[in-house]
């Protein structure tokens, strides 16, 4: 029994460590290993090749600064707005906190799409701008979740003591870690962004980022034989993990500790006086450029304005949705199912993984980034590898189910490429957890599950929560896994990608409107029917 | 919420796991082979498998899935909305030489000698003029890609960055056509004269935009039908048919057995529906307004794109472009930005 019990105490553990092994370590060193193994064997020749030319340099520098300068707008509009709608009495603050998210579900692209219909759109700083307003829900979430998790003693004694001031300087302190590991998130997917510079392109641009060198490149891998053609967007690769390292290696230098005790007292909420109203400036900015503009263009799309057979009208409006809901409903249910699916997968994994990340191997922080380091396109192809090799099929026809052609295998390669969002969240969640309870239970005798179960479950409620919301969001969106993966076949964006592009952009309008009320509509529904308990942006 | 939870495992296992008669893999635009598909269904009573690509994702969707699932095949047919990735595809070995009866009236030229691919409904490479920008008097629109270099168009003609898709089979194609040092010229003359931009279909946007200042560009006939369609005031111009000249290029559509599919039966009956002349032709009648390879077929309505017998098509080698197409987009990619 006893062993029974012990079994069942590793097996969330086991089953994370087995996704691991799997999910991430198996496709990229399939990857990996088809870069050093040539048709006359070991070889390291195409390693030379990264960054040996000055387009490749200037590429990695621009890709730099864009990622740069987009994270300096995230943190101005997503700190800004967590702040405002978490930590002060800002009118609407309870309906405009979780709208925070809601940037995260449209597309970038088809943002600046719809924008460069009716105002010119190119450059740098728009393409920053644009950028830097999609990503910012990463810097807001994490932003509100460490402004949740820190203890308000603290920065009321600091007030008592030593003025506002120093007060708020330690309060910043407390929650660098939170939005460090935002800013490293918004980096990340800015630096991997391909579609949206090189829309960009638009009359003499000049700079082009890495991201578009190494998407290029994969036309080099489909039609080359030779053993250089076929690893180039491989090894091309490189230079994004190093970069990524090196902003992970920075952002962990700042770890949360422990703050949550019985008597723990959320921060205060501080008065905005006279200027509560003129605040609301900054969420109404960030909300205008993140939704308001997307929902704008998205809108002139439905309603015809990319034609001129006829006027801007309601009746094509209404024509558009139609014709959305008759070529997408499927799609749009096999979506929230599959971005579920993801959620499911990467909370079952996240959790454990967290734990053991927070209380003995910290190194799982730094594993678990290596998915979102490397382009979903890499990933996505080392899972046809394993999941498809002879030897999975020999386990698909042992037990009569063929993994890789369902909504299964992308369910998992999405959660693997999500998993820095919920390992290092919830890893910083559980490290603001006192170590007292845990040990107290151990001594006790109570097994490692039993203490996850009754111990951090309950305290990390609001931090998974908050991890369920970015990954279905995510999940929601997702590209470029879904196009190699024939399961990922199905899914909204995938349609919506291809309806814009051939000038269904009434369509496409009204079918990016449909994905985001339907996405925004899981964290707006939280905050309806728990009240306080459960916050999106928490 | 029991409920709930049982209508989304039924849901997901529904998802999981069906039954199929053979997986077809297409390029071409899933609003115009979604149909089709669908046809073949129910004419035939095998179930299709089917996987789409996106423009957004160009090449690395189903090329790269066919060649990565190179050890265990899933598809059975790839049905390409160009041709350079399919000889491609032959070159690598992954395809199975199917001659198709109901191709048999496809002229030559759009059929692999070994039988790998069949060729069918074509996209014209055209240059999509604003007419209200260059007027009526079609003496004055360009006629040739030579145009391109002419400084009179400086800022005013547009181009897609030759790094994926047909822009990147044409400018291939275009390097073997006017030899090594001719393309070179003519890059170096048109490097600063055109914008270049992200695609074809920004191309074509570009040009029907009235506030936009490019006045005509290089872009597909599907794309140029589009603009048509959406009341945009464009006309098309299939470049290059004086005497001697290059010619326009035309990029068919193009069908193949991937070998080792697990369906190989089915998969011939499904290229023969593919490479049909009932396919062609719902095809030129589609928004997308192919032009039909066989003369007996007929073409779109629209009276700007010429038939097959109407106009005078450059003569370029499939399995030449596809063999250098790795290293040419490695040099394209070096001088516009992209891939290396």
């Amino acid at each position: 029994m006893d062993r029974f019990r012990d079994v069942l105490a590793r097996l969330p553990l086991a089953l994370a460590v087995g996704f691991g092994v799997l999910c991430v370590v198996l496709p990229l060193g399939a990857m990996l290993s088809e870069t050093v193994y040539g048709p006359d064997g070991f070889t390291l020749e195409p390693w030379a090749t990264i960054l040996a030319t000055d387009v490749d340099r200037q590429q990695i520098l621009a890709s730099v600064g864009l990622g740069v300068v987009a994270v300096a707008v995230a943190i101005v509009f997503g700190f800004g707005h967590a702040w405002l709608t978490t930590a002060t009495d800002l009118p609407g603050a309870r309906v405009l906190g979780p709208l925070g998210i809601a940037p995260l579900v449209i597309p970038p692209i088809l943002v600046a799409m719809g924008f460069a219909d009716f105002a010119p759109a190119s450059g740098f700083w728009f393409c920053a701008l644009l950028l830097g307003t999609s990503y910012a829900p990463f810097v807001a979430v994490m932003t509100a979740r460490g402004l949740r998790a820190v203890d308000g003693r603290g920065y009321e004694a600091a007030m008592l003591s030593r003025g506002r001031g120093p007060a708020e300087r330690l309060l910043l302190r407390s929650i660098l870690p939170e939005i460090v590991a935002g800013c490293l998130f918004a980096f990340l997917f800015v630096i991997s962004e391909h579609g949206v510079p090189e829309f960009l392109t638009v009359k003499g641009k000049a700079w082009h980022t890495y991201a578009e060198g190494v998407f290029g490149r994969w036309t080099r891998r489909a039609t080359g034989v030779a053993h250089e053609d076929i690893v180039s967007p491989i090894v091309a690769a490189v230079p994004l993990i190093v970069i990524t390292a090196l902003a992970l290696f920075v952002a962990l230098r700042f770890r949360a500790h422990s703050a949550l005790r019985s008597d723990f007292r959320p921060l205060p909420v501080r008065a905005l006086g006279v200027w509560r109203f003129p605040a609301l400036v900054l969420p109404a900015t960030y909300l205008t450029c993140g939704v308001g503009v997307p929902i704008f263009v998205m809108l002139r799309w439905a309603m015809g304005s990319t034609q001129t057979r006829e006027p801007m009208s309601v009746d094509i409006l209404r024509r558009s949705f139609r014709g959305a809901i008759e070529q997408s409903g499927d799609d749009l249910s096999y979506t929230l199912l599959l971005a579920l699916l993801t959620t499911a997968i990467l909370l079952a994994v996240s959790i454990p993984a967290a734990r053991v990340a927070a209380r003995r191997f910290p190194a799982i922080d730094h594993l678990a980034v290596l998915p979102v380091a490397v382009p979903a396109v890499l990933l996505a192809i080392g899972f046809v590898k394993v999941f498809n090799s002879p030897a999975a099929g020999a386990v698909y026809d042992a037990v009569g189910y063929d993994l890789y052609d369902s909504m299964g295998v992308v369910g998992c390669a999405y959660a693997a490429r999500f998993l820095p969002f919920g390992v290092l969240t919830l890893s910083q969640a559980v490290r603001r957890l006192p170590r007292s309870a845990e040990d107290a239970a151990l001594l006790s005798g109570r097994s490692s599950l039993a203490c996850g179960l009754r111990i951090h479950l309950p305290a990390l409620a609001p931090a998974i929560w908050s991890v369920a919301c970015l990954a279905f969001v995510l999940a929601a969106r997702e590209l470029d896994v879904a196009v190699v993966l024939p399961a990922g076949n199905d899914t909204v964006v995938r349609r919506l990608s291809n309806i814009v592009h051939f000038g269904g952009e009434d369509a496409g309008g009204a079918l990016a409107l449909i994905l985001l009320v339907a996405v925004t509509s899981l964290p707006i529904l939280t905050v309806l029917l728990t009240g306080r308990k459960l916050r999106p942006l928490s | 919420m029991k409920k709930l939870l049982l209508l989304a495992l039924t849901s997901l296992l529904a998802a999981c796991g069906q039954s199929t008669d053979v997986t077809l893999y297409v390029a071409l635009d899933q609003e115009h082979s979604e149909a089709l598909v669908r046809r073949f269904e129910d004419e035939s009573v095998l179930r299709v498998n089917v996987r789409f690509d996106t423009e957004a994702s160009k090449t690395v969707g189903l090329v790269s899935a066919i060649v990565s699932e190179k050890d265990r095949p899933r598809c059975d047919v790839f049905w390409n909305n160009e041709l350079a990735h399919t000889v491609s595809l032959g070159q690598k070995g992954l395809l199975e030489p199917y001659a198709s009866p109901a191709a048999a009236a496809i002229p030559s030229a759009f059929k692999a000698e070994d039988g790998m691919w069949t060729g069918f409904a074509a996209r014209a490479r055209i240059l999509i003029v604003n007419t209200d920008k260059l007027g009526a008097d079609r003496s004055a629109w360009p006629t040739s890609i030579e145009d391109f270099a002419d400084p009179k168009w400086k800022g005013r003609c547009a181009i897609a960055r030759p790094l994926t898709g047909t822009t990147l089979t044409h400018f291939a194609a275009l390097r073997f056509a006017l030899g090594e040092e001719r393309f070179g010229a003519w890059l170096d003359a048109i490097q600063d004269n055109v914008v270049w931009l992200q695609s074809n279909g920004a191309t074509m946007r570009q040009t029907a935009d009235p506030d936009s200042e490019i006045a005509f560009a290089l872009t597909d006939t599907d794309d140029f039908h589009v603009a048509l369609l959406k009341g945009h005031a464009v006309g098309a111009v299939f470049p290059d048919q004086a005497e001697g000249g290059l010619g326009t290029m035309l990029i068919p559509n193009s069908v193949a057995v991937v070998r080792g599919g697990p369906h190989p039966e089915a998969a011939r009956k499904l290229v023969d529906f593919i490479a049909s002349e009932q396919v062609e032709g719902l095809l030129a009648a589609s928004k997308s307004a192919q032009i039909p390879v066989r003369s007996s077929v007929k073409g779109p309505e629209s009276a700007w794109i010429l038939g097959i017998d109407e106009f005078r098509p450059m003569v370029w080698d499939a399995g030449e472009v596809a063999s250098n197409l790795a290293e040419l987009s490695a040099q394209f990619g070096q001088r516009y930005g992209g891939s290396r």
